[in-house]
């Protein structure tokens, strides 16, 4: 049963009931309703608790703007979204709604005693009220404040709803559906030109749907079908409703979001369009008096739009104060045909003092010209002080606003009496007259003071019904020129936008991309546990049996790797192709090595440094022929450094004669290391001679393995072992670790991951991206000094000779070890002189940048950055971590600390 | 966000790019005496509201680094 539902006349569908619930009662509504309307036409229009004073509030507008209708809805999965404001929810059958700010009940609020206390309450009582004693904010204070204080509570449950995001374009685009915009639209589309047309609202028309003026002196309803059903004919024309443009940006950018698309909750879209026409309409601003936040008192356009877009009577005795003549008369004209009492309308002269009633409007209180008081009885107040424009899209690229007139003139009404309530300028802050007048009292009369100190402005409706009048009162209570208390910067989004909608479909395994070596699948097969390094998903250690933990993995890989043989995955690492008559030029400059003297067939470790002279990566340059290079480089670097060489040979030295193409992904790449590797390699069965003459290290052979698998093998070592990498196109990946496998098994042959590779090259005391190039050091730093040549010019040569870089006190890599030979080495540990002791301070001299236990050397070794530290060797120190209230001492030595002199490369 | 005149792409959108900051002319590579030359051109920058001659690279089209000016004050490209 509607009660308050006319019985003709308005856009919603009777002949599709809408069942919904409010607050666990079961109401009807119809198809075309908001919950508002649906609410209204139920004659419910006691819908929240205000946030401060939990004040009874009802219904204010239609649109966007409402500042006091919050409710929470419950989604199709039962969770409840907050913070909704009901004249935008979409009624649909099965919604089920709710009020918040409300205890025990929304009638029966407990809250509501803060009334009583109310007169203290005002702006900044939290900041000078719960100063002391200073240990119960957070202990007593904060905890009841969060209690009382706030909007809707949020769920802490993914949203599992899904969404989706797309990219359009257009020459223009036209925001509002009002008709201006109709008309623009329609305009555009007849030149020929694509046009977009969004509507926030779930029907097109804007005011055309309630206002009963004429258009073109033709009826309304006749104008608005017209126009759109030559909207449709056109076919360069789309037209979207339910579409939020929210914000504006570079370039002709909108941002907007579709609710409700049908198959996913929300589109995100970004339109890009050539020319766009903002005819965003304009917000009617509320008046100011005593007790204006009765349920009851509404906007006078949102009263006639629930009368004539939805059929509903918001009352049945009416008090108007409108500002604008013809708005009064075009009010009254709709109040009469809905068959709503007019009760009164202020007049000239005419001030209201108060509002009556408990938890909704009964009674309206005035004093005349001369003094004299009366009452009115009603239920419904249409209330407006004229409109302001909604400016906000253009305002988000720093358009200014300005007021022409001051606007507290252009109103005929005088509102302003104090001492009989509270007269609300913000609604949804419970920010009062009074407020605003204390913060001028108190020196924030400029609109962004004011608006932090009280709020005013701020929530799910950003002041859109209250700043102009917050804006007024400030220039009216500190005697200043409208213009000069200023605008609040308006930023995106203009309404609220769900973070759902603006994820899109980018949760969980879509976030972001996953690549995948070549041996994914074969290593996925030989019990490999994987683990994610940048956007790889790369081997970690391979596990034997499930009773192996990752330790005892990773000591048997390290072992095997020391004493017989191991294989592990490179075809992370960047691998380019560097071809043209200009080739070793142009690697000359961008590497600090010397490579003139690298002759083809041959391969190089090089450093590549930052223009300041700091280390950058490293890699390996091979020369497979006189202008024909391969290089690789970092696997953490590689998209860097792929568009690093491509702005110098693009940019920098377009002259050079020089083709770069990347061909990581074209290779797989499998290091087989260990002392066993020459003889796994020769089980392979390759067309070229291996021995160690024929294939020495840090040098190259391309041929065939078992005469049909094409590859280039690469003697160059990560692990200080012998160790062949092995290159094959990625197609053969499974392939050669099968016959790796295979072959490799009188071997002892076991394939390793990035925790044992990351053990082998610390006992190694080889550096790493991330670890020890850290952006800070140099070669020399890290006792790589000599592979910087001096003969010639490269990126970073000038700003490497810069004095501070050359300082002997500088960080420098050291290895440690335990002085007492076993207490583990805490990692990310300080170092410094004495033991760590709490409360004592002390400064630190280094700091650790890896640290493992060895298994090869069986005792705890680490890397570190010390000062000084070439200069210290054999030094006791401590290693200290705070966090862990640990010191070790340690011993500083060579940062490498297994076979020094690198016998073992050769085998 | 900016629409990038790319020169072999035609107006992109800013995601497609990266930013490579302003283009700037190497000093000579090899001269130890560069210092200085080479500390002005990486450390010190007008910091003008003016026009600035800067590079992108546009990754997710043609695979190019360009150079392009750009008004700092109203993101106005000019060739």
């Amino acid at each position: 049963m509607q009660q308050r539902r006319l019985e003709f006349g308005g856009r919603i569908n009777r002949s599709e009931p809408i069942y919904f619930s409010f607050n666990s009662q079961h109401l009807v509504g119809y198809a075309g309703d908001t919950l508002a309307s649906a609410l209204l036409a139920n004659n419910i229009n006691l819908v929240s608790r205000s946030i401060k004073y939990h004040r009874p509030r009802g219904i204010i507008s239609a649109g966007l703007e409402e500042p006091s209708a919050l409710v929470a809805c419950a989604d199709a999965h039962g969770v409840f979204i907050p913070n909704l404001k009901a004249t935008e929810v979409r009624l649909k059958n099965g919604l089920v709604a709710r009020s918040q700010n409300c205890w025990p009940s929304l009638t029966f609020d407990f809250g509501a005693v803060l009334q009583i206390g109310s007169a203290i309450l005002t702006a900044g009582f939290y900041y000078k009220t719960f100063m002391w004693p200073r240990q119960w904010w957070h202990r007593v204070y904060e905890k009841l404040i969060r209690r009382i204080a706030g909007q809707g509570r949020i769920t802490y449950d993914a949203d599992s709803k899904r969404y989706d995001k797309r990219n359009i374009n257009c020459d223009t685009l036209v925001i509002g559906s009002g008709p201006r915009g109709l008309r623009a639209a329609i305009s555009a589309a007849e030149s020929g030109a694509e046009v977009i047309l969004v509507e926030q609202d779930q029907e097109f028309g804007g005011s055309a749907l309630w206002e009963k003026r004429p258009i073109d002196s033709t009826p309304v309803d006749e104008w608005l079908d017209e126009k759109l059903s030559r909207l449709k004919q056109y076919s360069n024309c789309r037209s979207m409703i339910n579409t939020l443009a929210f914000g504006q940006y570079d370039h002709g950018l909108i941002l907007a979001v579709e609710q409700n698309p049908g198959n996913v909750e929300a589109i995100y879209w970004r339109i890009r369009a050539k020319k766009i026409v903002l005819e965003t309409g304009a917000t009617e601003r509320p008046l100011v008096f005593a007790n204006n936040d009765r349920p009851g008192i509404m906007l006078a356009a949102s009263v006639r739009q629930y009368i004539n877009r939805y059929a509903v009577k918001p009352g049945t005795r009416a008090f108007i104060a409108i500002t604008d003549v013809d708005e009064r008369q075009i009010t009254e004209d709709a109040l009469q045909q809905a068959g709503i009492t007019v009760a009164g309308s202020l007049s000239e002269g005419e001030k209201i003092i108060t509002t009556r009633g408990w938890q909704c409007l009964r009674r309206v209180q005035l004093v005349d010209k001369q003094g004299v008081e009366k009452s009115l009885n009603c239920d419904l107040m249409c209330v407006s002080n004229g409109w302001t424009p909604n400016a906000h899209l253009s305002a988000h690229l720093g358009d200014k606003q300005a007021f022409t007139s001051s606007p507290g003139e252009s109103s005929n009404l005088q509102q302003h009496l104090s001492g009989r309530g509270k007269a609300f300028v913000d609604l949804q802050n419970d920010v009062t007259r009074e407020d605003l007048e204390l913060a001028v009292r108190e020196g924030y009369d400029q609109i962004e003071l004011a608006k932090r100190y009280t709020a005013t402005g701020m929530g799910t409706d950003q002041g859109k019904t209250s700043w102009t009048n917050a804006i007024v009162e400030l220039a009216r209570i500190s005697g200043k020129d409208a213009n000069a208390i200023g605008l609040t910067s308006f930023r995106p989004p203009y309404s609220p936008v769900s973070f759902g909608a603006l994820v899109g479909a980018d949760t969980g395994a879509q976030m972001t991309a996953v690549r995948r070596t070549p041996f994914h699948r074969i290593f996925s097969e030989s019990g490999c546990v994987f683990q994610t390094s940048g956007d790889w998903l790369y081997s970690r250690y391979f596990s034997n049996d499930s009773n192996e933990t990752m330790d005892q993995a990773i000591r048997r890989e390290v072992l095997a790797v020391r004493n017989g043989v191991g294989c592990v995955d490179m075809s992370t690492l960047a691998k380019v192709d560097v071809k043209g008559r200009d080739a070793l030029e142009f690697l000359s400059r961008v590497y600090c090595n010397n490579l003139d003297s690298l002759k083809p067939g041959r391969l190089r470790y090089v450093l590549m440094l930052r223009e300041d002279g700091i280390l950058y990566d490293d890699g390996t340059v091979t020369r497979l022929d006189d202008s024909h290079f391969l290089v690789t480089m970092t696997t953490a670097n590689a998209a860097r450094s792929w568009q690093w060489i491509n702005k110098m040979s693009q940019l920098q030295w377009p002259d050079l004669d020089v083709q770069l193409t990347s061909v990581t992904d074209h290779w797989a790449s499998l290091a087989i290391a260990g002392p066993e590797s020459r003889k796994l390699l020769a089980e392979l069965r390759p067309d070229f001679d291996i021995d160690k003459d024929s294939l020495p290290f840090a040098s190259v052979r391309q041929g065939m393995l078992d005469k049909e698998i094409p590859c280039r093998v690469f003697t160059v070592s990560f692990s200080g072992e012998l160790s062949y990498e092995i290159n094959v196109p990625a197609g053969f990946a499974s392939r050669l670790f099968s016959r790796v496998l295979e072959s490799g098994s009188p071997y002892g042959i076991t394939p390793y991951g990035l925790e044992t590779l990351d053990v082998l090259r610390i006992e190694k005391g080889h550096i790493s991206v991330g670890t020890e190039i850290d952006g800070r050091t140099t070669p020399a730093d890290l006792e790589l000094g000599k592979m910087v040549s001096g003969k010639k010019g490269f990126i970073g040569s000038s700003l490497l000779q810069r004095p501070a870089l050359k300082l002997h006190d500088r960080p420098q890599l050291v290895g440690l070890k335990p002085a007492d030979g076993k207490t583990p080495i805490p990692p990310a540990a300080l170092l410094t002189a004495a033991p760590w002791q709490a409360g004592k301070i002390q400064s630190s001299i280094g700091k650790l940048t890896a640290a493992v236990e060895s298994p090869t050397l069986g005792h705890s070794i680490a890397l570190a950055l010390l000062n000084n530290g070439h200069q210290r060797m054999n030094e006791k120190l401590w290693a200290v971590s705070p966090l862990n209230n640990q010191s070790v001492e340690v011993i500083v030595g060579p940062n490498c600390c297994y076979d020094i002199e690198g016998s073992r490369l050769h085998g | 966000m900016l629409l990038i005149p790319c020169p072999n792409c035609g107006e992109r959108d800013e995601r497609e790019f990266s930013y490579g900051g302003r283009a700037i002319k190497y000093p000579d590579l090899n001269a130890l005496a560069s210092i200085q030359a080479w500390h002005e051109v990486l450390h010190l920058r007008d910091n003008s509201t003016e026009v600035i001659r800067e590079s992108w690279y546009h990754h997710s089209g043609c695979e190019c680094w360009i150079e392009i000016t750009r008004n700092l004050m109203t993101h106005e490209f000019e060739s």
